[in-house]
């Protein structure tokens, strides 16, 4: 059998265990859509991230070394880790709720951009990567770390232009409901 | 000892047997009207099966007319197999008209990459094009089934149990299919029989997943078109979600790399 017939078979199993695993339920359940916006609404975490980082400068430990309090200085970086953790699942749950609101907007859509989407499915992948290493890096001791102000106040008028966007929807989605009636048949939905 | 070739005629008389209870279910649900390629597609299966154990009771046809006559319903089978395809992708995404335009042509997409890789490996030897062509063809089934369901999932979009049901059905036999021939060309030739009735096996199966999905249908499982939002609307929020999302991404390999030089 040739290389070639043998990459046939080998991609008809694959495609009999995506078929399983298609058709297995969503690990988590989707949020209606009312909660989804709402979520939207709320404050931010990529927006605390210049408090997070300032509570992880590393001045704020290394004098302690210098002082003689070394045992003290480890008991503080080791907390100051599980905050960085904590803060990194914040991240990602920010960037999941991010997809769902996308996924929820293509399916309300008449049009959907191809390339947004094929952008999403790139950065989501990337995320879920990096997420993954950066969390194993700090499990195993992350070095404090610094300087990151610029990117905090962008993601602050991000979440501002978001929110502006997300009123604007909704306004939208309240006067395309309104002369048809269908609204009342889909209270979850915008 | 119970011999291959009895075995093999008793997997047809229970595909058969099974055909046509499916086909009885089918009219009895009114869902013959709801899904026309589907039923088309398993009129014609029951055809074939008619066909086949006619064309066996003339021995002395000759062999080029038996294969031409054979494979015109095999080719009549797989197209309406295709159509019926294309009816289940229509039904779960078309409600959803920015989804169905975007998956159309991912679906499209992949269809053609599958028959064109698997034709490619006739290297010009017409005879293995048809072969392959069909095997291509079931591939490309079995391809799309899949990235509609992984689609559909990705998007949050319900697919009914029956769909469900016809999906699994069809991609199963397909990938049987593919496995079977392409081991069976080279490999394990000596085993014909075995195949063979190993492929009714399969489809047997199918039929079982389709009657039971079939017995459980009710008429609440026809899903309602979702509202719409503008197209521009869209466009701004999506830019909007992608550009925070690359924001997220920006920060998160910032953290990396300046703990990286933390190190």
């Amino acid at each position: 059998m040739s290389l070639p017939v043998i990459f046939l078979v080998l991609f008809a199993i694959l495609l009999v265990v995506l078929l399983s695993w298609a058709l297995r339920p969503p690990a988590r359940e989707p949020r209606p859509a009312l909660d989804v916006f709402e979520a939207l609404r709320q404050s931010r975490h990529s927006s605390r991230m210049s408090h997070i980082l300032q509570a992880l400068e590393p001045h704020d430990t290394e004098f302690l070394r210098s002082s003689g309090h070394a045992a003290l200085m480890q008991t503080i970086r080791r907390q100051r880790r599980a905050i960085a953790l904590s803060y990194l699942q914040q991240l990602q749950d920010e960037f999941e709720m991010l997809l769902e609101i996308s996924r929820l907007l293509a399916v309300m859509s008449p049009e959907v951009m191809t390339m947004e989407e094929l952008e999403r499915w790139k950065l989501s992948l990337a995320f879920a990567a990096n997420c993954a290493f950066l969390r194993w890096k700090l499990r195993l001791g992350l070095q404090p770390f610094s300087g990151f102000a610029l990117l905090s106040n962008m993601a602050y008028s991000f979440a501002r232009r978001l929110e502006a966007a997300t009123t604007r929807i909704a306004e939208a989605a309240v006067r395309t409901a309104e002369p048809a009636g269908p609204w009342h048949e889909n209270p979850g939905g915008f | 000892m119970v011999e291959p070739l009895q075995l093999q005629t008793a997997a047809w008389a229970l595909t058969t047997a099974l055909e046509l209870s499916l086909f009885v279910q089918l009219l009895r649900r009114k869902l013959a009207r709801i899904y026309p390629f589907f039923f088309a597609y398993l009129l014609s299966a029951i055809l074939q099966s008619a066909g086949s154990a006619a064309l066996y009771r003339y021995p002395n046809i000759d062999k080029p007319t038996f294969w031409k006559i054979a494979w015109g319903m095999q080719g009549m089978v797989v197209t309406i197999r295709a159509l019926t395809l294309v009816e289940l992708n229509r039904k779960v995404l078309s409600p959803y008209i920015g989804i169905w335009a975007l998956g159309r042509r991912l679906l499209l997409g992949v269809a053609a990459v599958v028959i064109v890789y698997d034709l490619l490996l006739s290297k010009g030897q017409w005879q293995w094009l048809v072969l392959n062509g069909v095997r291509g063809l079931e591939l490309a089934m079995a391809a799309v089934i899949v990235s509609m369901l992984l689609f559909a999932r990705y998007y949050r979009i319900p697919v009914s149990p029956l769909q469900r049901a016809l999906a699994v059905g069809l991609c199963l036999y397909s990938t049987f299919y593919v496995i079977n021939y392409s081991l069976l060309e080279k490999v394990l030739q000596q085993y014909a029989v075995l195949w063979n009735f190993l492929g009714m096996f399969a489809f047997i199966a199918s039929l079982l997943v389709w009657i039971g999905a079939v017995r459980r249908y009710t008429a609440v499982e026809e899903v309602r078109a979702p509202q719409t939002i503008p197209a521009e609307l869209y466009g701004t929020i999506s830019s909007e979600v992608n550009a925070r999302l690359i924001l997220l991404n920006r920060q998160l390999m910032q953290l990396l790399h300046l703990e990286n030089r933390g190190q």
